[in-house]
């Protein structure tokens, strides 16, 4: 599977990068690394990544308007939202648009590579 | 202007600790949480996020670079320029005002983060006396101050 990374903060990026380069997620390749909505869908059309890790609070485009944008392109991309708004209703909010998880920051290694499993199995 | 309840407060307190359980697997220890007297003695790298909608405000995460180093590097980080530890304070800064947001409402907009490296003082726009929480993690001090109101 390709794998998109989106987030604005470089150590998040680098994390998450490592996180899936450790293993323990399957057979996963990193396709690319966004800093924001515009820069991510620009990656996306490009490479069809199978999975993203999506932040959502971000400069230019934000994490909403990215996912809605990504699944009108590439709607069978797999979105799992990785962010600080972890209250209820911002993780319905992006679900009801069509991610398919979400990860609240702070998180641990294993959070993530459970969400991001649980994301790929249901690709 | 209306003044923070402790409820509200202790969001930011928790926020903190829940930040350095879950990242580095090592608590960091809460040494007083006072109002303080603007300007606020700041360390070498600041994260700053902007509230808008139901609160006003800001939130400031002011840290030393030896802190933050050995944060990035527990975070599998190889590059410790000067850029990505600004990067990670902003990240810090972002993460800690989000996860309040839960307990403060969703009508609570967030900014994306800013930063500054320098040993200034922080400034607070709002509050003459905003609410300093400082703290202590891996023997790093550091400081969190909330610059805030409630709308209304």
């Amino acid at each position: 599977m390709r794998l998109l990374v989106v987030d604005d903060s470089n150590m998040i990026r680098t994390r998450i990068s490592k996180i899936v380069q450790d293993g323990g997620v399957g057979k996963i390749a990193l396709v690319g690394l966004a800093r924001n909505g515009v820069e991510a869908l620009r990656i996306a059309k490009a490479t069809h990544p199978d999975v993203v890790t999506m932040d959502l609070t971000m400069p230019e485009m934000d994490g909403m308007q990215c996912i809605r944008e990504m699944l009108r392109l590439l709607p069978n991309t797999s979105i799992l939202v990785v962010s600080a708004l972890n209250d209820k209703a911002t993780a319905i909010a992006a679900l009801k648009l069509g991610a398919r998880g979400f990860v609240a920051k702070p998180f641990t290694d294993d959070e993530l590579r459970l969400a991001l499993l649980d994301v790929m199995e249901a690709h | 202007m209306q003044t923070l309840s402790d409820h509200e407060l202790r969001l930011f307190v928790d926020s903190v600790r829940r930040y350095f359980d879950t990242t580095t697997a090592q608590s960091a220890q809460i040494t007083s949480a006072f109002l303080g007297t603007a300007p606020v003695p700041g360390h070498q790298f600041t994260g700053c996020v902007q509230f808008s909608g139901s609160y006003h405000g800001q939130v400031l995460v002011s840290m030393p670079g030896p802190l933050l180093r050995e944060l990035l590097v527990l975070q599998h980080a190889t590059d410790l320029s000067d850029a990505n530890l600004l990067d990670a304070v902003g990240e810090i800064a972002n993460t800690l005002a989000g996860n309040a947001r839960k307990g403060l409402g969703e009508e609570l907009k967030i900014s994306v983060p800013t930063t500054h490296q320098g040993n200034a003082t922080l400034h607070p726009t709002l509050r003459p006396h905003p609410y300093a929480i400082t703290l202590r993690w891996s023997h790093h001090p550091a400081l969190v101050l909330v610059d805030m109101a409630r709308r209304g």
